[in-house]
């Protein structure tokens, strides 16, 4: 009798830790669940508040707020046209110089500097994606900015556009549609899309390049060899082997890259002009969303604080319209290579 | 066809290639150096042409380093040297004027694992055809198909030819290398462990491919498997820390070999 007693205490107690492992097994998955539901109400929370906020614009305006280039606190009327388009412009002049830089220190970190130089040029390239906004708009604003104005903006306007109001243009801008209309300015200061988007590709540089270098560096070896063995050369390489077998991971660092390019704010605030007007040329003067935002929120009140929530609200889209298609694309790729 | 100088100066060189057939590549007082470690110590060696050359070796024997060096993918490393020479039809190839795209063209190389690139099976065989020669579309067809049918996979993947070659076994990505490799119409076909991650039909049908492409090439073997440079080759190299023990015909070192360490070895006693 006595060791039965003892196997059945014996067998309680099993089954009192068992109850207690799945109470404590429940509790850790609901606190699993909770810290990952509050990034989800983080997003929600942040795109439902300057929805909210911006209500009054939106109302106010309707979709015509989309299309409109008007912006007059004196009579109270906003559109949201100049600010999105400064965003998406500096962005994607941001990319264009960026991606094609980046690949290039990536390809020669990975597959051709000798094994001496490759990490201390890796680590100043963190190091330089390390470095606070605000430095990088100042120097585009003290250094950059004026030297942009002196040498390659005359340059620009000389031999690309012209200065329209003048009626002086180049010969490119007579003859080649849309060139003049980029590159022809009469503004004389250094601020521009054009120097926003080459600050912006400068502060980018390095995210996209440590990402391509990290995901070259997953290439096979082996699958490098092969393709040299078959006399490829390394552009072939790279190009050909390199590149595909990456392509994927190669574009989410690039959308990262341009997710930051969206939303950075001092240091194109400080290099953008902050001109409330849309003009065609890339040398103007003009508006981001997040310029817009830093330039007037301390001032703003009534229908023009709900303009800047309504901007907010606006980047958010954008941004999320940007990370669709990343993942629309990727889907496309995958599919495209039967995976 | 003999060869009596060679055979004079160079005597563990001399049984195997002078009555088999012409010398395709001859290595002469061979060394390699890896960031300044004598990984080769003064290979000689005479390759005859259109024969199955393997060398077998136990690990760290330096068997794949010196198939390295015969198309020279070694030099896209860094601090990786060889002295000496190998001639390949008169000329020195580790000489620094000699083309890497030519010797590449001329000495295809399969390597351990099967490798495709990640493009469709026309592409992959096609690939390699593009750096040399300038191809209207149907001859490249044409010299796809004919690289396929020659690696016994064309019936496989006739239908597929637009098909990631990721899709394939892991049997039909090595024949799709040699394929790739063969494409190019080289003289001389490396093969370095070519069956090592494949399965025992899957090398079978290796093993046969290597004997009906020996009738167009000179092919270089490099194997841990003794069984298989018993059944396909013509000539064996064993190979020990960095020399070259005893080349010879295989059914000579396979069975009456004359140096105690190959003889260690092909029985089992090490390695």
């Amino acid at each position: 009798m006595q060791a039965n007693v003892g196997v059945a205490a014996s067998t309680m107690a099993q089954e009192a830790r068992a109850h207690r492992d799945a109470r404590h097994d429940r509790l850790f998955s609901w606190l699993l669940k909770g810290c990952a539901l509050l990034v989800l109400a983080c997003l929600l929370g942040a795109a439902g508040a300057t929805l909210w906020g911006g209500r009054h614009a939106f109302s106010t305006f309707g979709w015509h707020f989309l299309v409109s280039d008007a912006w007059d606190p004196s009579t109270d009327t906003y559109g949201a046209l100049v600010p999105v388009y400064g965003t998406i412009a500096t962005s994607l002049i941001a990319l264009l110089i960026a991606v094609p830089v980046s690949f290039g220190i990536a390809l020669y970190l990975s597959e051709v500097a000798p094994p001496w130089l490759r990490t201390p040029v890796a680590s100043a390239i963190e190091l330089l994606a390390g470095i606070p906004s605000i430095i990088y708009g100042m120097w585009g604003l003290f250094i950059f900015a004026p030297f942009f104005a002196d040498h390659i903006k005359p340059w620009l306007t000389n031999y690309l556009g012209g200065k329209p109001d003048d009626g002086k243009l180049s010969w490119v801008a007579q003859h080649v549609p849309f060139v003049g209309k980029l590159f022809g300015s009469d503004y004389p200061f250094g601020a521009s899309v054009l120097t926003a988007g080459i600050v912006l590709a400068v502060m980018i540089i390095p995210f996209i390049s440590s990402v391509m270098r990290e995901v070259f560096q997953t290439v096979p070896s082996r699958l490098k060899e092969s393709a040299y063995a078959l006399g490829s050369s390394t552009w072939e390489v790279s190009w050909d082997i390199v590149l595909p077998y990456t392509r994927s991971a190669v574009i989410g660092g690039i959308f990262l890259g341009l997710g930051r390019a969206l939303g950075e704010t001092m240091a194109v605030t400080f290099v953008l002009g902050n001109a409330m007007q849309l003009s065609p040329s890339l040398l103007d003067p003009g508006a981001s969303i997040a310029s817009t935002i830093a330039n007037q929120f301390s001032e703003a009140a009534g229908l023009q604080k709900s303009t800047l929530m309504a901007l907010a609200f606006l980047l958010f889209v954008v941004t999320f319209i940007v990370l669709l298609i990343a993942r629309l694309m990727l889907r496309q790729l995958a599919h495209k290579e039967g995976r | 066809m003999t060869e009596p100088a060679a055979a004079g100066i160079h005597p563990q060189s001399s049984a195997a290639s002078a009555p088999l057939a012409p010398t395709k590549l001859q290595v002469r007082d061979l060394h390699f150096y890896y960031n300044g470690f004598h990984a080769l110590k003064g290979i000689n060696m005479d390759i005859p042409e259109k024969k199955v050359t393997a060398i077998i070796g136990p690990s760290g024997c330096g068997k794949s380093t010196l198939l390295r060096i015969f198309n020279r993918i070694y030099a896209i490393y860094p601090k990786l040297e060889a002295k000496g020479e190998i001639i390949l039809d008169g000329e020195n190839i580790l000489d620094s004027s000699y083309s890497m795209n030519r010797l590449r063209s001329k000495v295809g190389m399969v390597f351990q694992k099967p490798v495709p690139f990640p493009m469709t099976i026309f592409e992959n065989v096609a690939y390699g055809i593009r750096h040399h020669e300038k191809l209207s579309r149907a001859d490249l067809d044409i010299r796809v198909e004919q690289a396929l049918r020659s690696a016994a996979l064309w019936d496989e993947v006739k239908d597929k030819l637009k098909q990631s070659a990721l899709g394939l076994s892991g049997g039909q990505q090595q024949r799709l290398c040699i394929a790739r490799g063969i494409a190019l119409k080289p003289e001389v076909l490396l093969l370095d462990e070519p069956t090592s991650a494949l399965d025992p039909i899957a090398t079978g049908r290796i093993e046969q491919l290597v004997e009906e492409l020996k009738n167009e090439y000179t092919i270089v073997i490099v194997t841990h498997n003794m069984q298989q440079a018993a059944r396909c080759s013509d000539l064996t190299a064993f190979m020990y820390l960095g020399e070259l023990i005893e080349f010879d015909r295989t059914e000579q070192i396979f069975t009456k070999p004359t140096k105690k360490q190959t003889e260690d070895y092909i029985t089992g006693r090490f390695g």
